[in-house]
């Protein structure tokens, strides 16, 4: 076996990392991601993880992967990147929201208050990076027949996996169809009820070629501390001076 | 306006909140599922609307500075149709953002957890500045009428005036003048009011970073311009219409011919400035503007029947006070094209390379066209606007132009 091969799988160490910051302050904590573009493989993988632990609706999604092909056939080659939000510690999108219903917490993660917003989308406006989507209140079991005795149906379907509400920012929201979040701003939030608990984001633990990377800036032994280092970082949009959370290695 | 031209205009807006019903209870029942728009294009016709109804607003507004604040006598005839012209355009606007909120029950949160960083917040504070100073102010300026109309026992609605004169039976001079004393105090706090009002709406679109068109200081004065334009059309459209006063129409013609040549001119500049630095973002928004699937909008709708033809009629007939109506007609009707083609184009362009081809769902797209629901909400609501402003005229002393005088109304 090559001693080239890492000896352990990243996942690993980042979940000490993830340990240790639970023994510090919320506040000594700055969480970052880090992704690394030359890895990802645009599989989707963290697209439908977010989808699944958010439970999120048609329409809303927190981390697609843009896709891009560059040349033409046959020299034709292909980039992704993931883009999950950017969590700007100078976020433009923050700024403008009317009834304080969004800010950044304690630990650099910008969050939305689903009870206090008004849905006026000026945060989606706001955002360079279109990181932002609206709740319209759609269900993917909108069109499933109902025909009873012969098929499950619609609510059936509906009871068993997307009427179920998620767990965002800790709460127990209750089940969809039922006021907020529909009508709201979502966004990514950096799974922080799975932070709560010791895990890491959906996105980080569903990335195939582990392209996504996560911890605390702060932390001197943490994974992303090192990854930072890097001179092949940079963030999207830099000159904008959003200073995003979000990092990429190219 | 004759009694025939007011039944058939009350008629279409009575079948328009008809018609339009649907559409509010499917917005009311549904919340903004039946909508188009999504969350690459979030705001759609109804921002248009409120943008449109904004510039009207800020027309009549102009007028009633011009009459009550600077004294200027000539203007003193359409001084109480235009302050009750703010009014009727304010309640339209209201209508229309209150409605493209996601959750708009929670409109209080405005009062109990404002953010002042954000221009919503001082555009939500200005804005119900505005409604009380000009609710106030048509109170004022009318009230001389109101209590006499209350004492006629024969005129229909007695009642209604006397609730309006809240008690008071006599009006004597002291209280005219105490009266005329509040309307220019009204309207002295009303200029700052106003002018922060209509800079923050064209501002709370220039401050948003990476917006193609939108981030420029070029778009305030764009917003004044647009509003003293399509403000001024309609002022000149109803004082053909109410007052008859040719000399008037003519001399508000004139500054209508001004603002659209000045207007026309800062638009040529926007697409030349663009066109020529080349950034594709900008490039790509204005070609959404003028060859994008709405080019008719821009070209034939605002460029042909908005302006040109105007422009025609106003610099070939400034002395028919026929044309000149007209011409301020067409370019009123028309401003919801320029509306339209200032919000959509700029949200309609892919922020991010690669956007477009990943996790399709049409709320994800930036291809935006108003369905039919929110026409018909934009129909109930224009239609509710056009029913308050005719029973307003007909109801209230707001066209006649002197103390006491009836002789225009009715």
């Amino acid at each position: 076996m090559s001693t080239n091969l890492p000896v352990e799988d990243h996942l690993l160490r980042m979940q000490r990392d993830l340990k240790r910051a639970a023994t510090r302050k919320p506040s000594d904590i700055k969480w970052t991601m880090v992704i690394d573009v030359g890895k990802c493989i645009g599989c989707h993988a963290c697209t439908l993880g977010c989808v699944a632990e958010n439970k999120l609706p048609p329409g809303v999604v927190y981390r697609p992967v843009l896709e891009e092909e560059i040349g033409r056939y046959p020299y034709v080659r292909r980039r992704f990147l993931p883009r999950p939000c950017m969590h700007c510690q100078n976020p433009p999108c923050t700024k403008v929201c009317p009834v304080s219903a969004t800010h950044i917490d304690e630990q650099g993660v910008v969050v939305v208050n689903y009870e206090r917003c008004i849905g006026c989308r000026y945060c989606l406006v706001a955002c360079p990076y279109s990181a932002r989507t609206s709740d319209f209140g759609e269900f993917y079991t909108e069109k499933t027949p109902d025909l009873p005795g012969k098929l499950l149906g619609r609510k059936a379907a509906a009871e068993g996996y997307e009427n179920r509400p998620a767990k965002e920012y800790g709460r127990k929201w209750p089940e969809r169809g039922r006021g907020s979040p529909i009508g709201n701003a979502r966004k990514c939030h950096f799974c922080l009820h799975r932070l709560a608990v010791g895990m890491l984001p959906a996105c980080v633990t569903t990335c195939v070629g582990r392209a996504t990377f996560f911890g605390d800036r702060k932390d001197p032994e943490s994974l992303v501390f090192t990854l930072l280092g890097s001179p092949r970082i940079h963030r999207l949009k830099e000159e904008l001076g959003t200073k995003p959370a979000v990092y990429y290695l190219t | 306006m004759s009694q025939k031209s007011f039944n058939a205009l009350f008629a279409v807006a009575v079948i328009g909140l008809i018609v339009g019903a649907w559409g509010m209870f499917e917005r009311l029942m549904h919340g903004l599922k039946p909508v188009a728009f999504g969350s690459y294009v979030p705001w759609g016709l109804w921002v248009a609307f409120y943008l449109f109804f904004l510039g009207l607003s800020a027309g009549a507004f102009l007028i009633t500075m011009l009459t009550y604040l600077f004294g200027m006598k000539r203007f003193e005839k359409i001084g109480r149709l235009s302050a009750f012209t703010v009014l009727i355009a304010l309640l339209c606007e209201v209508l229309f953002i209150t409605l493209d909120l996601g959750q708009m029950t929670r409109i209080y949160r405005f009062l109990i957890s404002p953010s002042f960083t954000s221009f919503m917040t001082w555009m939500f504070v200005l804005f119900n500045a505005m409604g009380l100073i000009y609710t106030l102010k048509v109170y004022f300026l009318v009230r001389e009428d109101i209590i006499a109309w209350a004492n006629d026992g024969n005129r229909p609605g007695q009642a209604l005036y006397r609730l309006l004169s809240l008690g008071k039976k006599s009006y004597d001079e002291s209280d005219h003048r105490r009266d005329e004393h509040r309307v220019h105090l009204l309207s002295m706090i009303s200029l700052p009011v106003g002018l922060l009002f209509y800079g923050m709406n064209g501002a709370f679109f220039a401050i948003l970073m990476n917006r193609p068109i939108w981030n420029s200081a070029f778009t305030p004065l764009l917003f004044i311009m647009a509003a003293l334009l399509s403000g001024g059309a309609l002022i000149t459209f109803l004082t053909h219409i109410y007052m008859r006063d040719d000399e008037l129409v003519h001399g508000l013609g004139r500054a209508v011919l001004f603002v659209l040549v000045v207007f026309l001119f800062l638009q040529v500049l926007q697409f030349f400035v663009g066109y020529q630095t080349g950034v594709p973002s900008v490039v790509a928004s204005l070609d959404l503007i003028s060859r994008g699937p709405y080019w008719w909008t821009f070209w034939i709708v605002h460029v042909l029947i908005g302006s040109l033809v105007p422009l025609i009629l106003l610099i070939a007939m400034p002395h028919n006070p026929r044309a000149v109506a007209w011409a301020s007609f067409l370019i009123v009707i028309t401003f919801i094209t320029v509306r339209f083609n200032f919000v959509i184009p700029d949200l309609a362009v892919y922020k991010l390379e690669g956007l477009e081809y990943t996790f399709y769902h049409e709320r994800l797209r930036t291809h935006y066209t108003p369905n039919l629901n929110e026409w018909l909400v934009s129909l109930w609501i224009v239609s509710l606007g056009l029913v308050a402003f005719l029973l307003g005229t007909r109801w209230l002393p707001v066209i006649s132009s002197q103390r006491g005088g009836f002789e225009n109304v009715q």
